[in-house]
């Protein structure tokens, strides 16, 4: 009897084949907990989405290496810290989950990062803007091992404002009272400083959903400020703009990325003509780089035009980046490092992040990832939008490319 | 229904089931994954924090919008000491335990004032300043970015004297200090404790006139509540190991008032399955995904509807308010009512010129009378002719306009009713003000409340002397039920029986107060011919012992076989005093009182 | 007076007004029963997100204000019904009340979020517009929040009338004092009792669109923390009281305001439950609330 080559081969693969089957019918399990339902749903649902995207788009394609892909435990935890642990540790408990997300907000977010950390297993913060969830021990210390942001954290978001914002020499800030605000303000005062010395800068806070900021505003119209900024929620900061039309109040006015949003916009209405704020640059340049583009046509074909996306197929929300887009660049990343390990366990995985290098995301057009870098955002990814009247409403244009 | 209540009851009473219980959770809880394990301790802690209300709102009655407060103090206390100051984790949660109980004490002050929705506002207020101050207070508690990294089961940082404490070992700590919480609050509600909280609870004026003080009281309910909550989040803190002020806020204070009320207020049983139901339902409802927050409210919404008494109230019989052991003990003894005879000197009292006024109407209009050591003196007079008034100001309820109230030598005016009733001077009400849901012998029992002198804690820990004590004061309680023919009904909740015999048992718990004054007020109104006999026998019995008896009532046949003098009041004045027969010829009072009731009869 | 004071006193009026108003809808449930509404905030974030709803559907504000207007009436009667009625049956001294009536809070969130999204949504003007304003000592005062003091003032005014001159209105004192010899004197308990949740439901989502018109968004989540401070309002000046309400809306606004001015934005959101605690330690019925008289 002769035995070819081919047969050889063929026979090869006949005793390979259990191992592959079983391969392709065990898919690679990921989970998350988040605010999918209640009053604070935006964000939460809105990465759940972006995930969802990025798994139906990478099955399309066949899985990696002929492996599906599921998100296998997508929990809620309405924002509440005690649920968002009790749902991280079930979602742990489960073994074969590979790699996770953080769950929409500090709160949650900070609540979970210690045990996410002790577990070892990747995890991407797609939201979440508070510098301490990745830098724990602070920002010239390393980071948490296994923990990656995405999200427009503190740090450049405050280092872009403060970069417009030192032309003037008196600057009110105007804060919610939130680890994200109180931050955020502080990292604005300490870089308005650094870059002009001469700088007098007054900072404010406030309670989110507060209906009144008078109090505040007159403390920054005694300082006699020529700009003001705002670090906080879309709703919010139109209460603020409202009352500062009642007070007459007329300083260049600046916003964080919660101004590029729906709520203030509409909100304030024809009074946010005038304001600047920043916000992903992604979605508002033109052309979109290729893989924001494609998520915003994946997202459209999914979804249809709703309240994530706007009205305008042309030309979705710049936030759609924040709310959506940054949980699908978290699974991505996710998977993507599994294709490049050629593994799914955690420190291969970790591994493969670390050595990420210009992926291109969504919202970031090029992320990358080192050992002591796990901040993917940079002060390009930003852009600093200003809100025009143009045609009877107001439209956002991108002042720099 | 109640047959399967009465068998359940059996079942969480029984202390070996209880016992095997907590061995089997201790023993297989490595069979069970770490996230069962995680969330049953939060199971435990919600248990203890719902019974810091159950404690304050099912027991004394006092709500709280606030506890998140104590929670909070508890978990940043052990937090800030363990993590900052290096304390170890032993001295951080009793150290978090005083603090919130001090807290709570300081807090009765300001709420004592206060009573229903004010306090309930007065305490929401108490948990939005703690919230605030915690949130502001940065280089303390961390400020609104929190305070991570408290050692903690949870990140396997946690050592408590020395040895590593992994999620397993931490549940079966907690799990032990659950079930020593539990057995206290079991120990408390069946004690003295548990029956001045409950008294106060119902009625503080009745409460206060058999000696039990409302405001102290109900300062040790706070204070107490203010601990366990307290134990509550300092346990809490060494489970999650961050603590964010937003897990401080009106939600966890709100969390833990629904717990307690759907588990049903009073039930210890019931605290610990609301606490389970609560702490799964949010995962449970996770199937169903987009209605989750939906099916939460709707669920808070319609419990009441569907268990108006809670969980504890759908499973269990109400509780009881005697240990049984006590009981059992009791019932090996006998006493004799004639015990409760005054020792000491007899005293009278005397009130002099009492004068009440209520903005322009003077009720009590210079009234002067003495109250003799066996003797039993009438006070009558038509409706609204200031006899309760007068009563109430000799009691301690008002403090009279002008006039002095003396006793056994000591000026008691305007002391507060429950140091008249310390003084020997106690009243019954002309509505029988009885806790409802006690039964005849546990209302009895509160009667002879101060005669109780075991302290708290031999109580709270159950020791033989505390059983000794209340077995002794049991037996007595017999003595009073047979003596006012109640003994048939004693096992039965006073609010399922009729008029008369409420009646009976509010002046058999005054007699168990150890009076040297009684003072009766209407005690036969409503009551059948016989039990009117009843009462004249025991009112007899009363003066035989030696007591001054004062006596309010309309019947005038019931009165004549019974008193030594009369007092006949008229719109405030005494018009009248003496003997029955000089009254029943006394112009002044037949034009005042017997003109009208005579052309009645 | 300089500018500062005068801002900060103006916009104390302002919000004390709107604190007052909601105080106003939840002394009236607080009249019948002596229960509050804890889902009263959803009831004014229901009444404005559907008027939003409704206006984006072509309906012109006026009808649809009064639409939903309808809407949150008849939920009023159905909280009576089924969330308070039932509470109170269970047992009287307990707050039950608080778990149902806050249940269904959380439930009508919970539709709000699903249905309309708990993004925040533009509120249209309905009365005025942010720009719009008087002036007054060379200050500007928005016109909005005239109206929310003059409509508190009004339905103060009216409320007093109502109590003291009409029939109805002493049914209702005859009811707050005794329930039980109310209904034996043949009052209609039940009608008033669901009349004055449908009422107080009614001011609940008036209040919430002047409110939400004025900060110019609503979302599932607004109305619970301005409840908050209606509560302490309601506290301060006195349970039950129709003046007392203004008085302690004024106090806790103007307070708040100057405290923030003066002192510290960071101290101005608890200086008003330390002022409530303060108060009701030192009169604990509030500043026009007559003392309970003891019953002995």
């Amino acid at each position: 009897m002769k035995i070819s080559r081919r047969d050889l081969a063929l026979g090869a693969a006949m005793l390979a084949m259990p191992g592959v089957l079983r391969a392709q019918s065990a898919p690679i399990k990921l989970g998350f907990t988040a605010a999918l339902t209640g009053p604070f749903n935006e964000f939460g649902e809105g990465i759940n989405r972006g995930a969802q995207i990025a798994v139906e788009e990478c099955n399309k394609a066949g899985g990696i290496n002929g492996r599906m892909v599921e998100l296998a435990e997508v929990l809620d935890d309405q924002l509440v810290p005690d649920r968002a642990v009790q749902n991280l540790r079930r979602i742990l408990d489960n073994r074969e989950i590979v790699g996770l997300m953080c769950p929409s907000g500090s709160g949650p977010t900070l609540a979970i990062a210690d045990m996410i950390q002790a577990d070892g297993r990747p995890i991407i913060n797609p939201q979440a803007q508070t510098p301490s969830i990745v830098y724990p021990n602070g920002l010239d210390k390393p980071p948490r091992p296994n923990l990656f942001s995405i999200s427009i954290g503190n740090v450049v978001e405050s280092e872009k404002l403060a970069a417009a914002l030192s032309e003037f020499s008196r600057i009110g800030v105007l804060h919610e009272s939130t680890g994200y605000g109180v931050t955020g303000a502080d990292l604005v005062r300490k870089e308005i400083q650094r870059r002009n010395a001469r700088a007098r800068v007054t900072v404010e806070s406030y309670n989110q959903r507060a209906q009144d900021m008078t109090a505040q505003l007159v403390r920054v119209q005694r300082a006699n400020a020529e700009a003001m900024l705002v670090i906080g929620l879309g709703a919010d900061f139109a209460v603020i703009r409202r009352n500062m039309s009642r007070l007459n109040m007329n300083p260049a006015l600046y916003g964080s990325t919660g101004a590029v949003t729906v709520p203030y916009i509409e909100g304030a209405g024809d009074l946010a003509a005038g304001t600047r704020a920043v916000n992903h640059a992604a979605f508002g340049r033109r052309p979109m780089h290729a893989t924001a583009q494609k998520f915003a046509d994946l997202y459209r074909a999914k979804f249809g035009t709703d309240r994530w996306y706007g009205t305008d197929a042309a030309n979705p929300l710049i936030s759609l980046a924040g709310t959506v887009a940054s949980g699908y660049d978290c699974i991505n990343l996710l998977l993507d490092s599994i294709r490049r390990a050629g593994s799914t366990s955690a420190a291969d995985m970790v591994k493969a992040l670390d050595q990420t290098t210009d992926y291109e995301g969504a919202t970031i057009r090029r992320i990358s990832f080192t050992p002591q870098n796990h901040v993917a955002l940079k002060l390009e990814d930003l852009g600093m939008y200003e809100m025009l009247k143009r045609d009877g409403r107001v439209v956002l244009e991108l002042r720099d490319q | 229904m109640n047959a399967v209540r009465a068998r359940l009851s059996a079942l969480a009473a029984d202390w070996r089931l209880g016992l095997l219980l907590v061995a089997a959770l201790l023993l297989g809880a490595p069979l069970l994954s770490p996230g069962t394990v995680q969330i049953v301790s939060f199971v435990l802690i919600a248990a203890i924090f719902a019974q810091s209300i159950n404690l304050l709102t099912g027991l004394a009655g006092q709500i709280s919008l606030g506890h998140a407060g104590f929670f909070g103090i508890g978990a940043y206390c052990t937090g800030i000491l363990v993590k900052t100051h290096g304390l170890d984790v032993a001295l951080g949660v009793p150290a978090a335990v005083l603090l919130a109980g001090l807290t709570g004490w300081l807090l009765s002050f300001p709420a004592n004032r206060v009573r229903d929705v004010y306090l309930a506002m007065m305490t929401l207020g108490f948990g939005m300043v703690f919230f605030e101050v915690v949130r502001e207070w940065n280089d303390v508690t961390g400020g609104t970015m929190g305070l991570p990294g408290v050692p903690s089961a949870a990140l396997r940082t946690l050592t408590i004297l020395g040895m590593q404490v992994d999620g397993l070992g931490y549940f079966r700590l907690v799990l032990l200090v659950t079930a020593g919480v539990i057995l206290l609050m079991r120990n408390l509600t069946q004690s003295r404790i548990g029956r001045a909280f409950y008294a106060i609870h119902v009625s503080e004026v009745a409460a206060g006139s058999i000696g039990i003080p409302a405001g102290r009281t109900k300062q040790l309910a706070y204070a107490l509540s203010g601990a366990l909550a307290g134990l509550a989040g300092a346990l809490y803190a060494h489970l999650v190991g961050y603590l964010g002020p937003e897990s401080f806020a009106l939600p966890r204070s709100i969390e833990v008032l629904v717990i307690a009320i759907v588990g049903g207020l009073g039930s210890i049983a019931g605290q610990v399955l609301s606490a389970a139901l609560f702490t799964f339902l949010p995962e449970r409802l996770q199937v169903f995904a987009e209605w989750q927050f939906i099916a939460y409210g709707l669920i808070l919404t319609f419990s009441l509807l569907v268990l108006p008494r809670g969980i504890g109230g759908l499973l269990f019989l109400p509780p009881r308010f005697i240990r049984p052991r006590a009981l059992a003990r009791a019932a090996t003894q006998r006493a004799e009512a004639t015990t409760l005879r005054p020792s000491g000197d007899a005293a009278a009292l005397e009130a002099e010129g009492i004068t009440m006024r209520f903005g322009g109407l003077v009720a009590v209009d210079d009234v002067s009378l003495r109250l003799e050591p066996g003797r039993i003196t009438a006070l009558v007079g038509p409706n609204g002719s200031g006899k309760s008034t007068f009563v109430n100001v000799v009691t301690g309820i008002y403090r009279p306009s002008a006039g002095r109230v003396r006793f056994a030598g000591q000026d008691i005016t305007g002391l507060p009713d429950h140091r008249v009733a310390a003084a020997g001077v106690v009243r019954t009400f002309q509505d029988p003000r009885l806790v409802p849901h006690f039964t005849v012998r546990e209302n009895l029992l509160l009667g002879a409340h101060r005669q109780l002198r075991h302290t708290g804690l031999s109580a709270a820990l159950a020791l033989p002397g505390a059983t000794r004590d209340e077995a002794a004061q049991l037996a007595l309680v017999e003595a009073v039920l047979a003596l006012a023919d109640l003994t048939d009904v004693a096992d039965r909740p006073i609010d399922t029986l009729p008029y008369g015999t409420r009646r009976m048992a509010e002046v058999g718990r005054a007699l168990l107060a150890r009076p040297r004054v009684i003072l009766l007020d209407e005690p036969a109104a409503g009551l059948s011919e016989a039990e009117m006999e009843r009462l004249s026998q025991l009112i007899r019995d009363m003066k035989a012992m030696g007591l001054a008896i004062l006596l309010i009532d309309h019947h005038m046949d019931f009165l004549a076989e019974l008193v030594d003098d009369v007092v006949v009041l008229d719109s405030g004045r005494m018009i009248y005093r003496g003997d029955i027969a000089g009254m029943r010829g006394d112009a002044q009072v037949i034009a005042a009182y017997l003109g009208d009731e005579a052309a009645h009869a | 007076m300089d500018d500062f004071f005068f801002s900060l006193l103006l916009a104390g009026v302002s919000v004390g007004a709107v604190y007052a108003l909601i105080a106003l809808g939840l002394n009236l449930t607080f009249w019948t029963t002596k229960t509050l509404n804890f889902g009263q905030g959803s009831l004014m974030m229901l009444c404005a997100m559907l008027t939003v709803w409704l206006s984006s559907q072509g309906i012109a504000v006026a009808l649809a204000v009064l639409g939903s207007l309808v809407v949150v009436a008849a939920l009023g009667m159905f909280i009576e019904r089924w969330t308070v009625r039932p509470a109170l049956k269970a047992s009287s001294g307990s707050m039950g009340w608080v778990v149902s009536t806050l249940g269904f809070g959380i439930f009508l969130q919970g539709m709000a979020a699903k249905y309309f999204g708990s993004q925040a949504m533009a509120f249209p003007d309905v009365i005025f517009s942010a720009q719009d304003y008087v002036t007054l000592f060379g200050q500007f005062v928005s016109l909005q929040y005239l109206v929310v003091l003059a409509v508190a003032v009004a339905l103060i005014l009216a409320l007093e009338l109502f109590v003291r001159k009409t029939v109805w209105g002493q049914a209702v004192q005859a009811v707050s004092l005794d329930p039980e010899l109310a209904l034996v004197q043949g009052i209609p308990v039940r009608r008033l009792v669901l009349g004055s949740f449908m009422l107080s439901s009614v001011l609940a989502g008036v209040a919430g669109v002047l409110i939400a018109q004025i900060g110019g968004t609503v979302d599932p989540a607004f109305g619970f923390d301005l409840v908050l401070l209606g509560f302490v309002a309601a506290v301060l000046g006195g349970m039950g009281s129709s003046f007392g309400a203004l008085a302690g809306g004024l106090v806790v606004g103007i307070l708040s305001k100057l405290v923030g001015g003066y002192v510290s934005t960071a101290a101005e959101h608890g200086i008003a439950f330390a002022l409530l605690m303060l108060a009701l330690a030192v009169r604990p019925q509030g500043l026009f609330g007559r003392p309970e008289v003891s019953k002995a």
